[in-house]
């Protein structure tokens, strides 16, 4: 505890010291924001949709330290209410060359998608978000620090070494001692493609409460891994986004669990503003599978976007998804996602 | 006397082509203080596309455009981004988005720019092809124009 202690009062006056000796600049905070609405139809229903109010916040500090904010508003259909929900809080600190200390809130650099698009709907290629982030596959967010390196050497070669509070922590303590280590690196060889790999570990403690896991509560202790591949191509006529997360479970009396989430996404621009695209799904798990809710899940998408603008997307959308449990279902949908 | 037609014909011919590549030429200016004053047009490519945040002395790189719907900001997409205004500008407020670059500085006039250049350190910018004495011009492969 003492050791814990005095490394903590370390860091922490080595911060300051930076802080003080950095060249203090006039700030510069800029606000943008993101929102989407839409309509569906599903099971011969119409509902008309209000998504997420994202307040999107950027700070120069000074000549080294920046701030982002990232918080989300959005309907909480069982509340029947609004609910906020602080997504990034990120301070900065770019110590040398393209090398940075972040620490706060982030979200878990575990794949292209996480790590690029957030909540800003107007940048997803697609409607909605992958099925792998709806069967909670991967941890969203991670509180904590992170070296970061991006677009070093001819490849553009880029790191996130991220430690942090591990799953099942609120936003103010950590739940148990385990610390979640991410490590994700990505190159860059060509432009507008980049193929990334990640690792994720954790070890999560019985009684912990995770959010949409099988049950809620975890019944014995944890040790996750997660291994990622990326592939992303957002080219001038193609687009191409493929991603791939093996999951192991492992717990002291039943062994291990495996899982495989990936899903893969094509594009193709006509006439500047249009792009038809598809996506297909696929989640696949161990029956004996504890820890996330074990249902074997094939989805498709069609669906055709138009960008008026950078600031301004329009999507109709297809999806037909089928689930081993709950059998299958089609659903048409229409967003409208701006950026201001 | 057909001779000379023929050549003043040639010359009339090569003219407008000749003017339009002079209007066409963009010149990069930084500021004195950290900015190089030569690279290389895959050095420069890199710079604007923010993929480095630092000058070797350590000063900060900051970016200074032209707006995309001014004539100089869609040569400057065309001609270094290989983009369009409109993809440049997603292209930007992704990386900011990200947490992973400055957004450039977007200005409607060239006498904007050059202030903010030559008064801001670390900065550099894209204008159009000028001949102004007080500009501190960046070599690129050895030449003014790109």
């Amino acid at each position: 505890m003492k050791n814990n202690m005095k490394g903590l009062l370390l860091v922490l006056s080595l911060l300051l010291g930076l802080i003080i000796n950095d060249k203090m600049n006039a700030q510069n905070t800029n606000i943008r924001g993101f929102v989407d609405i839409g309509a569906s139809l599903e099971n011969d229903k119409l509902s008309f949709e209000f998504g997420e109010y994202d307040l999107f916040i950027t700070s120069e500090l000074s000549d080294h330290i920046s701030f982002l904010g990232e918080t989300v508003f959005k309907y909480n259909d069982e509340e029947e209410s609004f609910e906020v929900g602080v997504e990034r809080v990120i301070v900065n600190y770019n110590y040398k060359g393209n090398h940075s200390l972040l620490i706060g809130k982030q979200h878990t650099p575990i794949n292209y998608w996480n790590a690029s698009y957030h909540h800003g709907r107007v940048f997803f290629p697609t409607v909605g978000r992958p099925l792998l982030f709806e069967a909670n596959f991967i941890p969203l967010h991670t509180t904590g620090i992170a070296l970061q390196g991006l677009n070093l050497g001819k490849l553009r070669f880029g790191y996130n070494l991220l430690v942090g509070n591990g799953l099942g922590s609120g936003e103010l303590k950590d739940n148990d001692k385990y610390k979640s280590l991410t490590a994700a690196f990505h190159i860059i060889p060509v432009d507008r493609m980049q193929i990334g790999v990640s690792f994720y570990n954790d070890v999560i403690s019985e009684g912990a409460e995770i959010h949409g896991t099988h049950g809620g509560l975890i019944q014995e202790k944890t040790n996750q891994q997660l291994y990622t591949a990326s592939f992303a191509y957002f080219g001038s006529r193609f687009e191409v986004l493929a991603e791939g997360t093996s999951l192991n479970n492992h717990t002291d009396s039943t062994g291990d669990h495996h899982a495989l989430a990936t899903y893969a996404y094509a594009g193709v621009r006509f006439k500047e503003k249009w792009i038809p695209y598809v996506r297909l799904d696929y989640l696949n798990f161990d029956d004996t599978e504890s820890y996330l809710d074990n249902e074997d899940t094939k989805s498709f998408i069609g669906g055709l976007r138009f960008e008026l603008n950078y600031l301004t997307v329009v999507k109709l959308e297809y999806q037909y998804v089928d689930r081993d449990d709950i059998g299958s279902n089609n659903k048409l949908t229409f967003q409208v996602a701006i950026g201001f | 006397m057909k001779r000379t037609i023929f050549i003043l014909g040639f010359f009339l011919v090569l003219l407008p082509s000749f003017v339009n590549a002079q209007d066409t030429a963009l010149n990069v200016i930084g500021n004195e203080k950290s900015v190089p004053q030569s690279m290389n047009m895959n050095q420069l490519k890199a710079v604007l596309r923010g993929e480095k945040l630092r000058w070797n002395d350590g000063a900060k790189v900051s970016l200074a455009l032209m707006k995309t719907n001014t004539e100089v900001g869609t040569r400057t997409c065309e001609k270094l981004y290989n983009m369009t205004g409109n993809e440049l500008n997603k292209y930007f407020l992704a990386l900011v988005f990200q947490g992973k670059v400055k957004a450039p500085t977007f200005f409607n006039s060239i006498q904007e720019l050059e202030a903010y250049v030559a008064q801001t350190p670390g900065a550099i910018g894209v204008v159009e092809n000028t001949d102004k004495e007080l500009l501190n011009f960046i070599l690129v492969d050895g030449k003014k124009q790109i």
